[in-house]
């Protein structure tokens, strides 16, 4: 199992928490930037060629708001290029502010079948105060659009003003107008956003404030029929986002465009996170890698649980032997019983407590070297 | 019997601290040759970084100088800077007994202070010949001849003759050392007796081993001959011997009357004793200089690399600064919180400061410290007398009939204006007020008898903030006294932490442990699950906090981009836990012992 990630880095404005790769003012460069990230996928095809892919995920910026027939284009290239599943799970990033009726009706042509919603929060003014181009009768209205469909909603917590109640209401929300996945996350103040500002002027919840939404959050889901497979991930029906999923399994992947990153045959790259560079490498027929590591066996190892523990179904024992060789709770048992009040211990898995994934970083590293 | 070379004058220079002593050192040696004035850096002697810094004199510090006088004669002049403060009296008695003379430097705004007073009784004891010099002259504020008269009536001195001098603008210098060559006795000793050399100062040199600083009292020792000290039967052969000038500059040998150094290839550290004589090994004197007396600690503290696995070099380090500092004393110490490390003796709390960051620059290690504890007598149920400085070694309390804690006898000189503030201090500190003595109508000396362990927590700040700087203070150990004191302990998680443990008097326990618990819960970071923080009495809790558990540690997204970073932060993470020590399943960072040893104030 393999993934496709493509960088869509337009967007209509930047929201106040933004630190990723995105341009709110260059929507003019997204004809030759999608020719670019034609021009790279057709670079990478020889050399994937044994790969089956079974996801694609299409995220930003805001895949949405360039024109659908790049984004056609790009379904159409991917095909070409790789051994994409015809049952692939192929998802779009969608802020509901920048969508239609025709736009949905043409993603799904060309075979778009999961989309991911940016709701954020149900409440108007803390959209507003987070710089999002769109107010909740936007998202009821996409909603309506995508009735049927697989789709999930972002929801954010720990956001200035924000209550227990709101964080409710915003799940409730998305509940009721057909969400099937749910991704809950903490917000998190990134040097050099406008949210920083308040979070240095102590305007944003604290972490015990933080934690407290979250179990919130969590338990409003469940009374909803939504189960926790990740720290942030919910689903109902089984609907979770295979394309991440594949992450926390330490699969592989392959990006494309701009801040891009892959992990293909355990070496991590990432491309520029500059567009220009980025034109410029495509354009004179080089990758446009800036960061590449090996990942060696011990830092495989690592990863492996520091990713698995992010999930509800932990790390499994028997693929932890296969893949490195010696039992997990041989090799770990002194950090097995020093955090035994706060891991669940199956026959064939360890995992985190669900009281204790918010709290992870801190079990986590205690299995690192 | 032939005598020494009759022009050669030993002599050192004894003052209060800041009266100028390194400064005038500086001048002698301009004023000789023996730097010139371009070369001049400040407080020339006073060659280690945290010397400079602080402005005082910590090692004692030997130089030698050419003097032509006024007679028209060449003479040898051997200094040896000293340092003022009081705890390091240790290091004053062993420059003086290489000394025939002494100069006392008396500042002449601030007149006759407690330290000049006890340099003044260390130099008659050692036999030496003292001169006055007022100095700071140039000052708005001296009045040299009030400062001449309190020389007379304090110390019993004549300072009819003293030089006036300013050693910051250079005046008067010439008379010092007119002075120093016609009132200091040139030294006696039989230069073709056998050998004897008391060695007064060492340390290590990394590729010519112990370097030994003596002071040649008999015979000669010279590049070649066969050498052992007294106290040991090892023989060493001497590959370097040489005076200071500032620097080493080795010679030919050494001569009765000369001060100088050997250097004698003595790999160990543990070979060489200060105090001890060093003999000829093929002529061997039949009977040793008199020594040092051995010095007693006064203030005890653990000392543990913030590294664990940096014991030995630790060790190293401390066994280093003793060849340098004998006053220090150490033991190998075991604590569950911190691991393998050193219980250290120290004269006084300057000198533990100084120790503990000599150990951090000189070796680059860094440590921590536990807090300062003295010695308490412990007079056991069945009669027996123990000294315990290390609040862990302290017997069960059932076992304990009574304690007894070390006394200070306090001179506390002030402007009369702070004696309020001064007696509430001292009442607070547990004191008894002996007498108040009016020296003149602007300095009031105020006795008072002090438990130590109340000196060495803040005492001195204490002092100096209450009396905007003015007061200055002295303390000499006066004996132990029956006291109600208690072990306070720290648990974290329901377990004794041994490093925070300590003794205090029963009546300042309960704040104390108040304090401390407080404290402790900024300092230590949330864990997994709340970690009670108390203070207990035998058994008893007498305060509580509560870290509480943490609630918010986590990455919310981690996808394809964030998986490098996630992985990076964690191992931040994991770097800072590097830093930390357990106690129980509780992790608190080092410098928390630390931290709380600083802010353990009233």
């Amino acid at each position: 199992m393999a993934g496709i990630y493509v960088h869509i880095p337009f967007c209509k404005s930047k929201c106040s928490y933004c630190d990723f790769t995105s341009y709110p003012d260059k929507l003019c460069y997204a004809e030759g930037y999608m020719a670019c990230v034609y021009r790279e996928m057709a670079k990478r095809s020889k050399e994937l060629k044994s790969y089956k892919f079974d996801t694609l995920y299409i995220g930003g910026g805001t895949p949405s708001v360039i024109d659908e027939k790049y984004i056609a284009m790009l379904i159409a290239s991917a095909k070409k290029n790789f051994n994409l599943a015809p049952d692939a799970e192929i998802t779009i990033e969608m802020n509901p502010g920048t969508v239609s009726e025709s736009k949905i009706r043409a993603y799904k042509k060309c075979g778009i079948n999961r989309f991911s919603v940016g709701l954020q929060t149900a409440v108007d003014s803390q959209l507003s105060d987070l710089g999002r181009v769109h107010d909740l009768k936007d998202f009821i209205g996409c909603a309506k659009l995508l009735k049927g469909e697989n789709f999930s909603a972002d929801v954010m917590i720990g956001l200035k003003n924000q209550t227990v109640g709101d964080i409710e209401k915003t799940i409730q929300t998305a509940s009721d107008n057909g969400a099937l996945h749910i991704s809950m996350y903490a917000l998190t103040p990134e040097d050099g956003t406008p949210v920083y500002t308040d979070y240095l002027n102590g305007e944003l919840p604290d972490g015990d404030e933080v934690a407290q939404m979250y179990g919130a959050g969590v338990e409003k889901l469940a009374s909803l029929g939504f189960e926790r497979y990740e720290v942030s991930n919910f689903c109902k029906d089984g609907k979770k986002s295979r394309h991440n999923l594949n992450y926390w399994r330490r699969g592989e992947y392959i990006g494309f465009g701009v801040s891009a990153s892959s992990c293909i045959n355990n070496v991590r790259f990432t491309n520029t996170f500059d567009l220009d560079e980025y034109f410029k490498c495509i354009l004179s027929d080089c990758f446009a890698v800036i960061d590449s590591e090996e990942i060696d066996r011990e830092g495989q190892e690592e990863e492996y649980i520091m990713l698995r523990l992010r999930t509800s179904d932990g790390i499994d024992l028997n693929e932890f032997k296969k893949l490195f060789g010696c039992e997990f709770t041989e090799k770990y048992s002194v950090q097995i019983n020093k955090l035994k009040d706060s891991l669940d211990r199956g026959s064939d898995s360890i995992k985190i407590k669900d009281e204790f994934l918010f709290v992870q970083n801190s079990i986590i590293v205690e299995f690192f070297n | 019997m032939s005598k020494p070379n009759r022009n050669i004058r030993n002599f050192c220079i004894i003052a209060h601290i800041d009266h100028g002593k390194s400064t005038l050192a500086d001048r002698l040696m301009e004023q000789t040759g023996q730097v010139s004035s371009r070369d001049m850096e400040n407080q020339l002697l006073d060659s280690m970084d945290i010397e400079r810094e602080r402005g005082i004199t910590i090692k004692l510090t030997p130089v030698r100088m050419f003097y032509t006088a006024k007679d028209g004669q060449e003479y040898v002049l051997n200094l040896i800077d000293t340092p003022g403060h009081v705890d390091f009296t240790y290091e004053v008695s062993r420059s003086l007994a290489a000394c025939e003379g002494a100069i006392l430097i008396v500042d002449a705004s601030q007149g006759v202070e407690a330290q000049t007073l006890a340099n003044v009784y260390l130099a008659l004891e050692n036999n030496l010949e003292i001169i006055p010099v007022i100095n700071k002259i140039d000052l708005p504020s001296a009045r040299p001849d009030e400062a001449k008269q309190e020389i007379e009536d304090v110390i019993g001195l004549d300072a009819s003759q003293a030089p006036l001098v300013s050693a910051k603008e250079g005046i008067g210098i010439q008379d010092v050392l007119e002075a120093v060559v016609h009132n200091f006795p040139a030294p006696d000793g039989d230069p073709d007796a056998p050998l004897k050399a008391l060695i007064f100062d060492s340390y290590y040199d990394n590729y010519k081993g112990v370097i030994l600083f003596v002071r040649v009292k008999d015979g000669k020792v010279c590049v070649g001959d066969k050498i052992k000290t007294f106290r040991s039967e090892k023989v060493y052969d001497v590959v370097e011997a040489g005076v200071f000038s500032p620097g080493l500059v080795p010679k030919d040998g050494l001569y009765a009357g000369e001060v100088g150094y050997i250097a004698a290839s003595i790999k160990s550290i543990l070979d060489v004793a200060v105090g001890d004589t060093v003999i000829n090994a093929d002529q061997p004197a039949d009977e040793p200089l008199p020594g040092y007396k051995k010095v007693q600690s006064v203030v005890f503290c653990g000392i543990y690399p913030l590294d664990g696995s940096r014991f030995n070099d630790l060790k190293e380090a401390i066994m280093k600064l003793q060849l340098n500092d004998a006053s220090l004393i150490f033991e190998p110490d075991n604590s569950v919180a911190l691991g393998f490390g050193f219980r250290c003796g120290f004269l006084g709390l300057l000198h533990m400061e100084i120790i503990q960051e000599r150990i951090e620059r000189e070796f680059g290690l860094e440590i921590i410290t536990t807090a300062p504890s003295v010695s308490y007598k412990v007079v056991k149920t069945d009669g027996e007398i123990l000294y315990v400085d290390n609040p862990s070694h302290l017997p069960p309390q059932s076992e304990i009939e009574h304690m007894e804690e070390p006394i200070v006898k306090a001179d506390i000189y002030s402007p009369p204006d702070y004696l309020g503030q001064i007696m509430d201090l001292c009442r607070e500190k547990r004191g008894t007020f002996l007498q108040m003595t009016y020296l003149d109508k602007s300095r009031v000396q105020l006795e008072y008898d002090l438990p130590l362990n109340e000196i060495i927590f803040d005492f001195f700040d204490g002092i100096k903030s209450r009396t905007r700087g003015y007061a200055s203070f002295d303390y000499e150990l006066k004996g132990y006294e029956k006291s109600k004191l208690v072990k306070l302990d720290i648990l974290l998680n329901g377990e004794v932490c041994d490093a925070l443990s300590m003794i205090v008097h029963e009546d300042s326990a309960y704040n104390r442990g108040r304090l401390l618990c407080e404290n402790l819960k900024e300092a230590i970071p949330r864990q997994l699950f709340e970690v009670p923080v108390q203070a207990a009495i035998g058994g008893k809790i007498i305060a509580r906090e509560t870290v509480k558990a943490v609630r918010k540690d986590v990455l919310a997204k981690c996808y394809g981009g964030d998986i490098t970073r996630k992985k990076k932060l964690l191992e931040k993470q994991k770097e800072g836990k590097k830093r930390m020590r357990s106690i129980g399943s509780v992790e608190v960072p080092s410098e928390v012992f630390m931290q709380i040893l600083k802010t353990n104030k009233d």
